[in-house]
């Protein structure tokens, strides 16, 4: 079933962009288009100047672009120390996976305490946290985000919402799906509004915070 | 303090551990050993140990074959069998050869190059199964893919079986002993060397496999595929490679497993059912997919025949099992060693 329509949307190296719109827009297809777990059924993703739309999954993770999954896909039955090795399994050189392990766990330190425990026992925001730790290890120059916030408590969201600011600091190009949007738009430089499908809407973030549709139908002004 | 805390956490765990139903089956196997021992003689637990080491072999690789690949297998006893055939094909010829020129170093190694060869026969069996039949079937299946693939491992059987009996004629090949060496005693116990050796082979090749299953590169890849097949694809794990491995792996433990036990089982077309319905009797027994609990739960199957065969009679060593089975089946149909948390090396 066709869920997009000539959507087209562009990511600068270094830019934090986000993708708004309502449960059912198709924000999700979008981003496992462009993470090579579903095929566009036409339409072309470009990289750094190469067609990838046709490669699978795992040749995309090669390129330097992470997807953190809104159901996680973590390695239950793993450890958080193992699931954060797995997220480094295209990276051969040792020091570079434990000064990103290092940074990951700088970031979370709640990840650190928890090395030994297995990622099915965890709770939602510390699953969140070790799902974006994962998509690190691969010292992604993408990084594309679905929905962390969904699910997570108040103060949860914050420290999800801190580490992608972090990130966005160390030069990672972010391209985050959400559905909080005032909180989206506050952080973000620019942004994209899906609805049924095709982007309605898009600008800077603080324009788009200030446009009537997006006041009514998103932040209930 | 924090000492006294962790030891008395641990003695929980071991407590709670005995409650579970892995725990009561574990417990209950050891104290029907050793009753059964005591009556019987000591050759009751030597005898278990040894069949369940070699039906752990066969046992393991049919469940990493259904956790990772999602393949109801019953093409797993034909791997057996062709272990054992490139086993007797390896190691007669040379024997023959060395029966005229004795030379005892040869004759010591012959065995594990037989050996060696089935493990290879078995890798190329399981690569050509994965790429001429299960990849094109999973490129066409949409829904349905255990049904497919059960049927298709069943088709893939009888093709293996008949193709065996075309070539090779339906003789019995086997061979009386690997080593010529005389019966070892073990507590009174008498063993033949074939026995002994092949037991310390099966433990020391399941070490291996779990090594590399815990804590190389690749095994690990093994498990996050049978964990998150779309959380692998998105870490750059090839699930294809995977696959691919997992298949050559399943099938070269089951050819071991065929090529160490030619001296008890003759090569022939249909040996490999034998040791097919044992492996499914300790999967169904452990739950689908679980390896380790494959393992311990191939000793707990070899415990049941081994009784069976004592108290009962000859012959019966199938029925008891099946039995058990289908009352594991009504009564905790995830098996014995289930868990909530799927993944293949879970315990």
């Amino acid at each position: 079933m066709q869920v997009l329509w000539d959507v087209s949307l562009t990511v600068d190296r270094g830019e934090y962009v986000c993708l708004v719109g309502p449960n059912g827009a198709g924000k999700s297809t979008f981003l496992k288009s462009v993470a090579g777990l579903v095929s566009p059924m036409g339409g072309r993703v470009e990289f750094k100047g190469n067609v990838i739309s046709r490669l699978p999954g795992n040749k995309i993770c090669r390129l330097g672009i992470s997807y953190i999954s809104e159901e996680l896909n973590l390695f239950m039955g793993m450890s958080v120390q193992e699931n954060l090795a797995m997220g480094a399994f295209t990276v051969d050189d040792k020091s570079k996976i434990l000064e990103t392990q290092d940074f990951v766990f700088e970031l979370f330190p709640v990840l650190k305490e928890r090395r030994k425990q297995f990622a099915g026992t965890m709770s939602g925001g510390e699953r969140k946290m070790l799902a974006l730790g994962r998509g690190l290890m691969s010292s992604p120059v993408l990084l594309l985000v679905d929905e962390p916030s969904l699910g997570l408590a108040p103060q949860m969201t914050a420290t999800v919402f801190r580490a992608l600011d972090v990130l966005k600091e160390k030069g990672v190009t972010i391209l985050l799906v959400e559905q909080n949007v005032t909180r989206t738009l506050q952080v973000t430089d620019r942004g994209y509004v899906l609805e049924k499908g095709k982007i309605i809407l898009k600008g800077d973030s603080k324009d788009l915070s200030q446009d009537k549709h997006v006041r009514k139908a998103y932040l209930g002004i | 303090m924090t000492m006294e805390k962790s030891q008395s956490l641990q003695l929980d765990q071991v407590i709670k551990g005995l409650k579970s139903p892995a725990g009561i089956t574990i417990a209950l196997s050891i104290v029907a050993a050793v009753a059964a021992s005591i009556d019987n003689g000591f050759y009751v637990i030597v005898n278990t140990i040894v069949t369940g080491g070699m039906w752990a072999l066969v046992a393991m690789g049919l469940a990493l074959v259904f956790g990772v690949m999602n393949i109801v297998s019953f093409v797993h006893g034909e791997f057996f069998m062709i272990g054992s055939l490139t086993a007797y094909f390896t190691f007669t010829p040379f024997s023959d050869y060395l029966m005229d020129n004795p030379h005892p170093v040869a004759e010591a190694l012959l065995p594990i190059l037989a050996m060696l060869a089935s493990v290879i026969a078995g890798i190329v069996v399981g690569i050509l199964c994965e790429l001429i039949v299960f990849r094109p079937l999973r490129k066409r299946t949409r829904e349905q893919w255990v049904m497919n693939s059960f049927v298709i491992t069943l088709g893939l059987s009888t093709f293996i079986i008949n193709s065996s009996q075309f070539v090779f004629g339906t003789d019995f090949r086997g061979i009386v002993s690997y080593w010529d060496y005389p019966t070892l005693s073990i507590f009174g116990v008498y063993i033949s060397f074939d026995r002994f050796l092949v037991f310390i082979l099966a433990m020391l090749v399941l070490g291996l496999f779990w090594l590399f299953m815990k804590s190389s590169k690749f095994g690990r890849a093994i498990r996050a595929v049978s964990q998150d097949e779309t959380g692998a694809r998105m870490v750059g794990i090839n699930i294809n490679g995977i696959q691919t491995l997992t298949m050559a792996l399943s099938s070269a433990l089951a050819a071991l497993a065929g090529a160490c036990l030619l001296f008890m089982y003759p090569a022939y077309p249909t040996v490999g059912l034998g040791p097919l319905y044992n492996s499914w009797f300790i999967v169904i027994l452990a739950g689908m997919g679980n390896v380790v609990g494959a393992a311990v739960g191939a000793f707990v199957v070899a415990l049941l025949q081994v009784l069976t065969t004592i108290y009962i009679g000859e012959g019966w060593d199938y029925t008891i099992p099946a039995a058990c089975i289908i009352l594991v089946l009504i009564i905790r149909p995830s098996g014995i060693f289930g868990s909530g948390v799927r993944g293949i090396l879970d315990q």
